[in-house]
């Protein structure tokens, strides 16, 4: 799982070009929304985008996705859940 | 009415320069660095720079250029008007789009696409402004220094307007450029009167001889 969250930081890092945060910069607990990083709703679409590309996981309901962006930790576990590759 | 030219900035992948004069840029010759390494040296605390497309990035630097330590501004105000003007609209960043549109790695990027249209430039500027008043954008075959004097002055013709910030901003391949303008109703003493000639002259001693 440790893995598994670092490896997420490093590829939101780079899908939203977040240029001045590292992925220590990242709490594994902390919302990913409306504070700390400062993500906006079209940032909403590309990590929906990242979970299809890098973990064949398709959020039919873009809804579901408030419940799996609230933080790293639970998008991770999310992800070890349903990832198909 | 009697209008002038109260700062004008260039930038492109090489160097960048504020009413004529070079700035001092560590950044290697490639736009994307350039721009980047520009960013850096104003200071400037906007994250969002990084997610802009090069065409934004080039707007939203020489708006900082024109307006750092000048003009009053990240308070909601309506008599600025915003007027861009370039040869390639978005195309860059349209290519960019459709290459993610292939069959087979389907995966078309959000954040890519909200840069398919070249007026964003123009609202990146408001937003970070707070300017309320007009944005306009126009596609035009090359630098048309008549074309920016009568926008400019169409802009000014009604009681509301006080300042109009004007730029040729152009983004292809390998190059790109903005010069920008800051056109203004008061009248300096070292002002620049706002004129065709004037205009033509900044720019080909940015872009030609730069």
């Amino acid at each position: 799982m440790d893995e598994l969250i670092l490896n997420l930081k490093k590829e939101i890092i780079e899908v939203l070009n977040l240029e001045d945060v590292k992925p220590e910069d990242i709490i594994d607990d902390a919302p990913l929304f409306g504070e700390g990083l400062g993500l906006d709703s079209i940032d909403a679409l590309e990590l929906i985008v990242l979970m299809e590309k890098n973990y064949g996981i398709k959020l039919k309901d873009p809804a579901q996705g408030k419940e799996v962006f609230r933080s790293i930790r639970v998008m991770a576990d999310y992800i070890q859940t349903n990832r198909t590759k | 009415m009697e209008l002038n030219i109260s700062k004008y900035t260039y930038i492109n992948q090489l160097f960048a320069s504020v009413n004529g004069k070079k700035l001092v840029v560590t950044g290697a010759p490639e736009k994307g660095k350039f721009l980047t390494a520009l960013y850096r040296k104003l200071n400037v605390e906007y994250p969002k720079f990084f997610k802009m497309d090069t065409l934004s990035k080039l707007g939203f630097l020489a708006s900082e250029l024109i307006f750092e330590n000048g003009k009053q501004r990240f308070i909601p105000r309506e008599d600025g008007v915003i007027i861009c003007f370039n040869r390639s609209s978005s195309l860059e960043t349209d290519i960019l789009f459709q290459s993610s549109l292939e069959p087979g790695n389907f995966f078309p990027s959000p954040s890519v696409f909200v840069y398919t249209l070249p007026n964003i430039v123009a609202g990146e500027i408001a937003i970070r402004n707070k300017f309320l008043g007009e944005t306009s954008f126009y596609i035009s075959e090359k630098f048309n220094p008549e074309q920016i004097f009568s926008a400019v002055d169409i802009a000014f013709q009604n009681n509301k307007t006080n300042f109009v910030l004007a730029s040729w901003v152009e983004s292809f391949e390998l190059s790109c450029e903005v010069f920008m303008l800051l056109v203004e109703k008061k009248t300096g003493k070292d002002a620049i009167p706002f004129s065709i000639k004037c205009i033509t002259e900044l720019f080909n001693n940015e872009h030609l001889y730069g």
